[in-house]
């Protein structure tokens, strides 16, 4: 037979198909038992990632409001609109703001009139007690340290009665953010480790199953590789399967909430959608469910392989 | 293509398998080894499939020594040598077919030409119409005939075969010899253990006979 490159690379391809396809139907072969390892698996893997989800959409719901963060800077009175407007050109240079704008105390106190109701009083007064405001709007990705820094020198400037911004409740999110994420991530990494030692156990059990044929593929001259595949592709599928049911899960869950989370969604005025997440989570979960899955069967393949040699 | 020089096979525990042994095997031939239970018949063949390895002298096959062949040619060594054993050591979990297909298998036949070569080589033992059935249903004289079938099927140099006819009666046994000798005479060094005197004294061809480990 005379062996090309291109029936070699065939037969190579022939040999795994064989070796992932024997592998599936050796699974079925038992169905509960592979049902209930794969659900094990699922639910190891689907806790850190739905945690890891809900992690994500409370980001981007605080990401989002810190996008339209600013900063009120009352002037002094007395500072006239030009100046006032000069100010806010020179304060534009700055690369944490985005722009400014100038709030006249006539336009304030227009405003003030039409929404408060009290327009006859208002008249009663003789000049507006209301000063000029420069609305700052920033840059999206400052940090709270950025934001600090930038409204302390602002409240140092010379035209500068007062500042406000609500930063605090979102830099406390963030910190309590970044806490839940470092414990999520090594519970993720405790639960990783789990699902590996499942699938090594199970295919420790599948090799001791499998030792007559072992031997006699030895006997016959079948390589390491030839005998260590189709055990990789056994830890392969509990990975892949094991992380579909994981998605399943969490997209349950992300069903589960999407309604209380979608006000939640409105009282900050972001929307965020919840397929995206799911998806996100899908991406997540199949590679890291397939070497996990990859991993443990190295692991048992590698110790218990080589203990069997035929008789 | 099979010389032994002075090989010894020593047992953890001080028991010798073969000792001293010095023989030579021509490419082509076909020996029969004798000698009773323990006399180091199963040792000898072991010993060229590498399923154990000499503690002392050279063992060459095509040239080449063998006893110290790193453990990752092993595979690549058994592919040049058809094995067939008393108890057959077939898979009852797969069909005749898969069992005779698993030595093509492991040298990555595409699968066209595993069919070709299974269906030819069950046809030789006479098992064509078997294929699709397990082998535990088949009777001794078949199994041992899929065991050949499986030992021949990618064409091997060399065919080892341990008792093949141990628990077969006359009749059948003289069949299965019957089989090595036409195989035989296409060119493949045949060695095959056996105490069935009676039988290996009808065929007339060289016998080596061994006892307590040595060559008489």
């Amino acid at each position: 037979m005379r062996v090309t490159l291109s029936t070699r690379i065939s037969a190579w391809l022939d040999q795994h198909r064989r070796s992932a396809y024997s592998s599936y139907m050796e699974m079925r072969r038992r169905p509960m038992a592979n049902m209930m390892t794969l659900l094990v698996i699922g639910i190891t893997l689907a806790l850190p990632a739905s945690l890891l989800s809900l992690l994500k959409i409370s980001q981007t719901m605080t990401g989002d409001h810190q996008q339209s963060a600013s900063i009120s800077l009352f002037l002094k009175n007395g500072i006239v609109d030009e100046k006032a407007l000069r100010v806010a050109a020179d304060l534009e240079l700055r690369p944490q703001i985005n722009h400014v704008e100038l709030l006249t105390s006539a336009d304030a106190m227009e405003e003030f009139r039409s929404h408060s109701g009290f327009g006859d009083a208002l008249d009663a007064l003789d000049d507006n007690p209301l000063p000029n405001v420069l609305l700052i709007h920033l840059t999206p990705g400052n940090s709270s340290i950025d934001i600090r820094k930038l409204a302390t020198e602002l409240k140092e400037e010379s035209v500068t009665d007062s500042i406000e911004y609500d930063q605090g409740w979102i830099e406390r999110m963030q910190a309590i953010t970044q806490a839940i994420r470092r414990a999520v991530q090594a519970l993720g990494f405790g639960l990783g480790l789990a699902v590996m030692l499942i699938i090594g156990n199970t295919i420790r059990l599948e090799i001791m199953n499998r030792k007559e044929e072992i031997e006699v593929t030895r006997l016959v001259g079948g390589s390491d590789d030839f005998i260590r595949r189709p055990f990789l592709y056994i830890g392969l599928i509990y990975g892949l399967f094991g992380a579909l049911i994981a998605w399943l899960l969490v997209s349950i869950l992300l069903m589960l909430v999407s309604g209380p989370l979608g006000r939640l969604a409105e009282l900050y005025d972001t929307s965020i959608s919840l397929s995206a997440f799911s998806l996100h989570a899908l991406l997540l979960l199949i590679p890291i469910g397939i070497s996990f899955g990859l991993a443990g069967a190295w692991l048992a393949v590698s110790r218990h392989l080589s203990s069997i040699n035929p008789e | 293509m099979i010389h032994f020089e002075n090989v010894s096979k020593r047992f953890p525990g001080g028991h010798y398998g073969v000792s001293n042994i010095t023989l030579n095997i021509e490419s082509g031939a076909l020996a029969f080894i004798t000698g009773h239970s323990g006399a180091g018949k199963s040792t000898l063949l072991r010993l060229i499939a590498l399923l154990e390895r000499p503690t002392r002298g050279q063992l060459l096959i095509d040239g080449r020594n063998i006893g110290r062949l790193p453990e990752k040619e092993i595979p690549a060594h058994r592919r040049k040598i058809g094995l067939i054993f008393q108890d057959h050591r077939l898979l009852n979990d797969r069909s005749v077919f898969d069992n005779v297909a698993l030595p093509l298998h492991v040298r990555g036949f595409p699968v066209r030409e595993v069919g070709k070569r299974v269906r030819a080589s069950l046809d030789k033992v006479g098992l064509l119409k078997k294929e699709k059935v397990l082998p535990i249903t088949l009777s001794g004289g078949e199994q041992q005939r899929v065991g050949i079938a499986r030992a021949i099927v990618s064409r091997p140099p060399i065919l080892l075969a341990d008792e093949p006819t141990g628990n077969l009666d006359s009749e059948l046994s003289r069949e299965i010899m019957d089989l090595f000798l036409a195989f035989n005479q296409l060119g493949i060094t045949t060695l095959i253990a056996s105490h069935d005197l009676d039988l290996i004294k009808k065929l007339d061809r060289p016998v080596i006979n061994l006892q307590q480990g040595e060559l008489t």
